[in-house]
This record gives C-alpha cells, structure tokens and sequence, in this order.
C-alpha cells in the first residue's frame, strides 16, 4: 500500500477537464473521422416484419447497380462466424449480425448491401427483394409468458430467459408479523440513453500481417475477446484502436453485431468496411434500447412507518435476442433494499424475449428502474399511514454508525451519512418555504406537488451479477489497469487502456498521478494503447472508473514515488525510512541534502553505477487493480457482495401541472448528492446535472414504442422525445463528502448520478400533485396528455 | 439516411420556375428546407428533381398592399418575425414565431413552405386558416387567389395544382378600432410541432362590443380548421366567459379529431376547446388593452 498524500493539492481542486479543451472547440476524433482509403460502405435491409420467416433474398437487382459490391445475407454470415455471446447459458438464443431464417423484430437486419458510398448502398438495399411469410409475434412481456404466446426463439422451448425468486432472509415471518401490507404495480417503459453519435466502425483486414484492424465507438467490457471468438481468430489477431472519441454512450455503444458484420466483410472482400449507423438504423435496430419493465411490489410495515421486508418481482421485456440484457436485472440485487434497513427481501427477476428490438446496457444497469419501484413503495407507506414522507424515510435509513452495512441480498455498504444529505438538502431548500411555495401554486389553481427520492448508486463495476446469475460463469476478477512510463527527460505518460465516451479518464487518471507524485497533472501525457499493447480493462461500466482506474494509476503512482524514494536514499547513504519524497523530490529527514526530479530521472535512466543494487533501471511501474471488497463468488442461497461503493443522491423536486392541459412544470430541483471523493468538481457537476436531464427524460418524454402490429412507432427524434434545454430546469447541488473506506482516495463512483433517482423523483411529484383529486400514475414516462386524460377523468367522476 | 438521387436546378425567374414545374411530374419545390430535407434524408419524399426557389427575389419580401400585408413565399421566417410591418399589421402572425422550431430553423425556414408543407399542426398554417388568408398560386397558365378555407385539403396535401407554384401570402389587416390577438399551443417540448393549438383575432369597436372574431385550431386531424360557427355566434357579444364557452363547446363537438400515441382524440377535443378559450379570453383582453 503507497502512503497516502498528507493533503491534497489537485484530488478536489477546481481545475479543468482536460478532455473539454478538444471537444469544446471541436476537435475530437471520433470513429467516423477515422478516414481508411479505399473504404466500401454498409447498408443494411431492414425487417418489415415483427416475425417472419425468410423465404428467399434477392440482391441480384442490387448488384446490377454499378458501384455495389456485395450483398451478404445471413446464411453466409452466419456460416463463417460463432454467434455472439449470451449472458446466460441460453445456447438456442442464437444472435448473428443478420437473422438467420427468422426475422424477429421489425428493423432487424436482414442482409447488408456494399457499396463504393453510403448513398448508393441505400439506393441498392432498396431493391434486395425479401420474400417473407410472416409468423406469429408477441410485443407485451406478460403475453409472452403465456403458454400460448408465439415463441420468439422455438428451440428454446420458451420465451423465458431467466426466472429465479431469490430469498434473503426470513420473508414470510416479517410478513407475517408486520402490521400492514401494501402492494402495487408499477411500469418502466423502454428508453435509452441515446447518444449523439451513433455507432460506428470501421474494420480492415490485412491478409499479409493477418491482423483485424477496429475503429469504433465503443463501450463494451472485453470487446477485442468477443470479436476473436465471433471471427474465430486468435486474440491477438484484433487490434482494436482505443484513440477514438466516442459520442455518448452510458452502456448502449456496444456494436458488436455491426463490428462482426464489417470485420467479416473486410475479409471477405479484401477491402476497408466502413458502417456509421444513421439515426433511423441506431434508433430501430441498434440493439440499444433499456429496460422495460414491470415491478409487481409487497412491502410489510409497521405503524411507525418501519418497513420490514419487501417483495419485488421484475419482469423485464429485454426484446428479441439475449446478450447481457438479463443481466440488468441482476445487478440491482446489490442494492436491492436502497439506503433502507429493510430486513429481508423476496426477489423474482424474470426475463422474457419478445419481437420488440434488442435491450443492451444502460446507465445504471437496472438500477433507476428498480430504484423507482423501491421509491415508490416508500411514498406509498408514508401516505398509507399519513405520514411525512421524509420522516419514513429517516426511520428507515441506515445511520451512520451502522456502515458497513451488510444487506439482505449479501452487499455489504461501505459508507454513506443519509440523515446529513437530507438534513443539509432540506435546509437549503428551505423545506416549509417550498411547502408554503406548492400550497400557493395549489391555490393558484395549479395541481403542484413535491416529488422525493432517496437512492443508492451502487459503483465500482464488480459484475458479480454475472456468475450470481450464471453459475457456470465463475469469473470474479474486474480489473482495471495503468501503466506509468517516465522517459529521460522526465516526462510522464500514462495510459488509459480503454475507450471513453465523456467520463473524462484522462482527466482522473493525470490527477490521481499527479496527486501522489506532487507534480501538476498537466504536465502529465495520457495515451490510449491499442488492445494489443494494453492492459487488462474492463471498460468503463458501472461506474467504476473513478474507484478502479484512480484505483490503478495511485497504486502504480505509488510504486515509482516508491521507486524514486529508494534511488533517492541510496544516494544518501540512508535507509528509506530517513528520507522524505516532496514536490517529485527526495531529501533527507534533516533537510540537508536533496535529489530533485531531473536529478532522480537521470539516475534512472543513465546512471547504472548510482541505482540501488537489483533495481531495474529507468522509471515504469505500472498495477493491474482488483475491484476493492470483490474476488468471491455468490452462496448458494444467491447472497454476493456486488459492487464496493455507494454513491447517495436525495432529491427534492417541486412541480406544478395545469389541470386543464396535463402539462407538468418542473419550478425548483434540489439534489443531494455524496460520492465520497470527489476527484474533480466539474465532472461530477456534468454527470450530475446529466444525469438528471436523463431521468426527466425516463420519467416524461423518451419511450421506444411499439404499437400492437409490432411496429416502433417512435423512430425518430420528432416521436422519441429528449428532453432539451428548455425542459431541463436549472439544478440545485448540494454537495456531502463521506468518504468510502475501501478506495485509495475516500472516492466512490459518480457516472450514474442523478439518473438513479430523477425519475422517481419526477413520478412522486406528480403524484403529490394529483394526490387532492385520489389518482396516481404509475407508469414512465407520464406523457402529459395521458396525464391530461386522467385528470379530467377523475374530475368527471368526482362531479357524478 | 441519403436522399434517393435527385436533380437540382436553380431557375432564375418565377416563369421559368412555372415552366420547369409543369415539364415534370415528378419536380419539388425546394425553399429553405426545414421540412422536406429531412423527409428527403428519410426517403419519405422521393422526387426526380429539385426547384430552388430561394433566391428569386420577387418571392422574398413583406409589403403594405392596403386592406392586406402580402407576404412572399420565400420569405424568411426569422425575416417576417422581426419585420415592423407584420408587427404592426399582421399581429395574430407575429404572435406564433416563437413556437415555430428554433431560431436557427426560423432563419432557414420560409412562410409559404410551411404553408405548402401543410402540417396540420404547424402553426403558420393555423394562423392563415384562422384569418382565412388569401393564397396566390402562379401557374404557366396565369395567377389563381385560393382562399385558406380551400387551401388545406389534408395533412400534406394542399390545393395547388400540378405545376403550380405559391407565390404569395395575402393576410387581411382588420379595420377595427381595437385590435386583440392570442395563441396557445400544448406539445411535450416547447419547439415541437402542437398537439393541438388555438390562435384568435377579436376586434372591438368603441364600446364593449365584439365586431370581428376569427378563431381556429391546429392539431386535430386533417389539417387546422377555423371555427366560423363559434366565431359568428360571438361577434356581436361582449364575449364573456359563458359566451365563449358555449360557442366553442358548440364548435368543437362538430369536429372530427385523431389520436395518436402523444394524445388521444379526446385529449385534443377537450383540450383544444381549452385552448381555443383561453385564446379567445387573452385576446379579448388584449383588444379591450388598446388604447383608444
């Protein structure tokens, strides 16, 4: 273990994100401004159909257009390629780049067209001829575990991927011994974080070097491993260039069917395959889409508002084919009771295929969907015993002295100080002035409420959700690595060794370096190696990085100050205990003799007659970091310690609707938030202030929907609607540090915040709004006229 | 999300433009795009060839023709919006630019492609249905004068004929003492088209009596209607609450409405109507505001 800074100078510090420099003038660089000479270009033929069988494919029309080169269809994919992977041992799930015989969701890809331009593959995907018969589909989860339901995957004998009731802890009991029961049902619709940028590749083969050449805009944790298996090449046959920007991403920027489709065609045609999704491909068929879910919720309570224990069954829609969707529903088992003492849990996570599009991850994995269940079940134990919903959710925190806390479901808590968020959250907020602020807005004439949440973002990216969910998946290693090299000038470079898509890694790991070296972080050089000259990673996924790759650069800092410190004291005559490293210096204890940095680097590099006997010359260490509190595999009974770290947020959101139109306004939105360390202000103060502009999306706008033919009906930005500027109302932080006991620097993970709990948050707003006319919604997103609808339905009713 | 290919000329009179039009079945008018780019991009429209009618000067321009403000189609709106002209005299208009797109799409975005586009949610189109502006259509043959009652067939499809080309927009400057105008609109996102929106023009004379009423709605269906039986049963009120109310109500049950997955017919009935009284109530007060 390095010995920890005595103060930190730049962890904290409002310094800049050094990232922002090049995309706030834009000069990122990004997969598609990655220009291969000589490139051919995709596009694809989409399914019309939810289900068919595929009859014939036709692309001779295609290929007489001069300039189309190929037209490939899935029995040739799929031929020379190994399925993509599942999570679970699911094996007749088979997913390829292009449906194989079947197509399963209107938009799927059912053969790709290649071209000398883009323009021109469309105008060829147009003439492939598809001869379908169609099948029968199925669009709704719980229509798909009928036993009559059209079966997406038939050699799977069913649409159920997953069904497994975990129970921790005496549930009957505390059931039966609690005071009162309450029970509803409550629905996520299926959204996204879609980004910006949509995904893009492009992937060369080099028949002579036999190596798969991969620029993409990636997020995907052993990404080069997956396309070795799909491809059947040796690992280290891919190159994967991790020196692209990537555009957004928040989980869903894992194109690996679009990479496995090109990568093939790069072989196949001897030339660089080039595919930048458009809008219409990445919002219908880019297997990017979130959960969709539906919470069937029991919780047993006492009078005094303590929850006792809680059933929860999830069932969740994850579309047509399997990948990690299911997953997502594992993962909120590590924070399945919230920042609450809920003793004991039953736990029912179902996962079915149906013909919609195919789910991948989205920020939080789970997580903000589960939290708005939790959230609202505590809003429905406060209004059931009429009382404060802030006082119920005091008595049910954990406190402060209780951490670490051991949950039902086998995490345990590193820290958090709830009372203090929301006692510092409320005194900002000024909680009876914003009372008195909703009663006026109420006398106004307005339906105005206060919305609350309380939530955990779990972090640090310990998927042990993956053999909890999977026992023939034993992997318990997540970790993460960083390389420091200083050359003979003294000059630091250090590596990322994965892809970011905004989180801003260059700018933690040149900080968390410069930290414990005591050299500013600018001066610090941060590269991106490609997968074959990196380090072990596992990409940036639940919220890790900050806990994982600080982790790694402060260790592998830690051992070059170590380094330095032991040429510094050899120098001296002295035992290392007798000497001081400062300012990238070594001296003396006593002060009266000192090696600078130049100095050290020299002797390093250059002096082999000076360096310590057995030392290596020059400067590079580097760490590959196990996720603290991680390496054990789940009980039997389904217990696990998930992730290390748990962020806090609270928020506190004042809303008003005019009852005569549905329309909701957001007029105040206050966050509490504590994620221990922060390494820089700006970023978290980004993923924050993101992070809610996302979930008021969840909570109001975004939806992926299919009408009951199985058409997407919201294709495009004009349907699927992001919140802008204009909806985002200005956020209020108010920050809290509880340092997390298990990092090296107090830091937990930030990358989700806001987003965990803004939905829930929105939902309890509304429905203290709607509250006086005896209504509540209970599905996201709350489109306003449904809203508007049900508002003059009660009112209806309440006049008869 | 590439256009099917197309040709694109660049005629440099309004003639010409007329000529090219009636040669091909298969020719767009393009102006400043807002619409049909991105259609083109989604292969929604698919035509042989391109008309760009942006910079004939005769099409671009506001100008005071007495009893009305004609309006050239290729018009900016981002132009129109700032023009004194249209503050002055064609207020209903000026109200309703800040609900369409952006600024930057207002700076591309023209007048009569709006109108040509025929949303039936869009909002200039609402406001020359509501003043049942006229709409002056050049064809090879000579000029036509559609009335806006005439003018709006169905979503996209308008009046003009094959080969025709809008030209102007004429909208009537009321004489009334006192002048009131108002629009409301509902969507998810304050830039979206409207799920359903309502504009009104009342004028007043000297004492509390509604001489000239005009109120439409856009958002319902096929395309943005006007309500004259509301409007004819007002003029003459000193329009009250209760007058407003009945007359609307009246109106609205007569009208046939869609649904779709952002609000249900009924949503758009009852909500239109709220919008079409309050659009009624503010203009009022604006009128009743003036100075005599």
């Amino acid at each position: 273990m390095s010995t920890a800074p005595r103060r930190l100078r730049y962890v904290s510090a409002n310094r800049r994100v050094r990232e922002d420099r090049r995309f706030v003038v834009g000069m990122g660089r990004y997969a598609a401004d990655v220009e291969a000479a000589n490139a051919l270009h995709v596009a694809l033929v989409p399914s019309a159909h939810p289900a068919a069988r595929i009859v014939s494919i036709d692309g001779s029309a295609a290929l007489a257009l001069p300039g189309v080169h190929y037209v490939l269809t899935g029995e040739e994919l799929a031929a020379a390629t190994e399925p993509l992977m599942n999570g679970l041992e699911t094996p007749e799930v088979k997913r390829y780049p292009l449906a194989l015989k079947q197509a399963r969701y209107v938009g799927e890809w059912i053969a790709a067209v290649v071209a000398d331009t883009r323009a021109l593959a469309e105008d060829a995907a147009e003439l492939v001829e598809v001869s379908y018969e169609p099948l029968p589909y199925v669009i709704d989860a719980e229509a798909a575990l009928r036993p009559d339901a059209a079966i997406v995957h038939p050699p799977h004998g069913s649409n159920v991927l997953l069904d497994r009731t975990f129970v921790w802890g005496e549930v009957e009991r505390d059931f039966a011994q609690s005071q009162r029961q309450l029970s509803f049902r409550v629905v996520w619709g299926r959204s996204s974080t879609v980004p910006i940028e949509t995904f893009g590749i492009t992937a060369i083969w080099d028949p002579w070097r036999e190596l798969l050449d991969v620029w993409a805009s990636i997020q995907m944790p052993k990404y080069s491993d997956q396309i070795a298996r799909a491809m059947r090449l040796p690992a280290n046959a891919v190159r994967v260039h991790q020196d692209v920007d990537v555009g957004g991403s928040y989980g869903v920027k894992r194109g690996i069917k679009h990479t496995i489709l090109c990568s093939y065609l790069a072989r196949r045609l001897g030339r660089p395959i080039r595919l930048i999704e458009d809008r219409l491909e990445n919002m219908r068929a880019g297997d990017a889409h979130g959960p969709d879910r539906i919470f069937d919720v029991s919780v047993a309570f006492n009078t005094d508002g303590i929850v006792r224990s809680m059933k929860m069954r999830a069932l969740d829609n994850v579309g047509a084919y399997a990948g990690r969707a299911p997953f997502q529903l594992g993962k909120p088992i590590g924070a399945i009771v919230g920042p609450y003492k809920i003793q004991s849990v039953e736990y029912r996570a179902q996962s079915v295929t149906t013909n919609k599009a195919v789910q991948e991850a989205v920020r939080g994995f789970g997580q903000s969907p589960t939290n708005y269940a939790i959230e609202t079940a505590i809003d429905k134990v406060a209004g059931a015993l009429r009382l404060d919903r802030i006082e119920v959710r005091r008595r049910n925190f954990i406190r402060k002295g209780e951490f670490p806390y051991l949950i039902p479901s086998g995490t345990r808590y590193d820290s958090g100080d709830y009372h203090t968020v929301v006692a510092k959250v409320l005194d900002h907020v000024g909680w009876d002035a914003l009372q008195t602020e909703r009663n006026r807005l109420r006398q106004s004439g307005l339906l105005a409420g206060i919305g609350i949440a309380a939530c955990l973002e779990p972090s640090g990216g310990n998927s042990t959700f993956e053999p909890l969910l999977n026992p023939k998946n034993t992997t318990s290693t997540w970790m993460e690595s960083c390389r420091i090299h200083v050359d003979a000038l003294g000059d630091i470079v250090t590596t990322v060794n994965t892809t970011s898509s905004g989180q801003g890694h260059e700018t933690l790991v040149a900080t968390v370096i410069g930290e414990v070296l005591e050299i500013d972080p600018d001066r610090i050089r941060v590269v991106r190696p490609d997968s074959l000259e990196s380090m072990p990673s596992n990409s940036p996924v639940g919220s890790r990085m900050a806990i994982m790759l600080g982790g790694a650069a402060y260790h592998a800092a830690g051992k070059l100050k170590q380094k330095l410190i032991g040429i510094g004291a050899h120098q001296f005559g002295a035992g290392e205990d007798a000497v001081v490293y400062a300012n990238g210096g070594v001296a003396t204890t006593a002060g009266d003799r000192r090696l600078a940095w130049a100095e050290l680097v020299n002797i390093a590099h250059r002096n082999w007659h000076l360096l310590p006997p057995g030392m290596e010359p020059g400067l590079e260490t580097n760490q590959i970091y196990q996720v603290p509190t991680g390496g054990t595999l789940p009980t039997p009974d389904g217990r696990v310690q998930m992730y290390p770290c748990h962020s806090f947020e609270f928020h506190v959101v004042l809303l008003a609707i005019d009852p005569d139109i549905g329309l909701p306004k957001i007029h105040r939105y206050v966050i509490g938030h504590d994620c221990g360390t922060v390494i820089n202000p700006h970023i978290v103060k980004g993923m924050t202030l993101g992070g809610i502009a996302h979930g008021i999306g969840a909570a109001l706008f975004e939806e992926f929907a299919y009408d009951d033919q199985g058409q997407m009906i919201t294709q495009t930005f004009m349907d699927y609607l992001l919140p802008s500027s204009q909806e985002v109302p200005e956020v209020e932080i108010v920050h809290h540090c509880t340092p997390s006991p298990y990092t090296v620097l107090g830091q937990k993970g930030s990358g989700e915040s806001g987003y965990l709990g803004a939905p829930a948050a929105i939902s309890s707003a509304v429905n203290d709004a709607l509250a006086p006319l005896g209504i509540a919604v209970a599905k996201l997103p709350i489109r306003l006229a449904a809203l508007g609808d049900a508002i003059a339905a009660a009112r209806q009713s309440s006049k008869a | 999300m590439k256009p099917v290919p197309f040709d694109y000329v660049r005629p440099t009179s309004i003639e010409e433009t007329c000529a090219l039009l009636a040669a091909d079945g298969d020719a767009r008018v393009i102006a400043g795009g807002q619409s049909l780019v991105p259609m083109l991009a989604m292969r929604l429209a698919r035509p042989a060839r391109l008309i760009d009618i942006l910079r004939l000067p005769e099409l671009s321009g506001v100008r005071d023709d007495g009893n009305t403000v004609v309006i050239g189609a290729a018009t900016r709106q981002a132009a129109t919006e700032h023009h004194p002209l249209i503050k002055a005299k064609a207020p209903l208009l000026a109200k309703v630019f800040p609900w369409i797109g952006h600024p930057a799409t207002r700076r591309r975005g023209t007048i009569g492609g709006s109108i040509a586009h025929a949303d039936p949610s869009a909002e200039i189109p609402l406001v020359v249905a509501t003043l049942d502006a006229e709409i002056v259509v050049r064809e090879a043959s000579g000029e036509t004068t559609i009335n806006a009652g005439e003018f709006f067939l169905g979503p996209m499809v308008t009046a003009i004929p094959q080969g025709g080309l809008l030209t102007e927009i004429r909208l009537p400057v009321w004489s009334q003492p006192r002048l009131g105008v108002s629009f409301h609109e509902v969507n998810a996102r304050h830039s979206d088209f409207a799920f359903v929106c309502a504009a009104a023009q009342v004028g007043f004379d000297e004492t509390t009596h509604c001489t000239a009423c005009a109120v439409g709605i856009g958002g319902l269906g096929e395309f943005p209607v006007r309500l004259d039986r509301a409007a004819k049963a007002l003029i003459g009120t000193d329009l009250d609450h209760a007058a407003i109310a009945d007359a609307v109500d009246a109106a609205m049950a007569e009208l046939d409405i869609w649904g779709d997955l952002h609000a249900s017919a009924e949503y758009r009935r009852r909500v239109g109507g709220v919008l079409a009284r309050r659009a009624l109530i503010d203009a009022r007060q604006a009128a009743l505001e003036c100075p005599q």
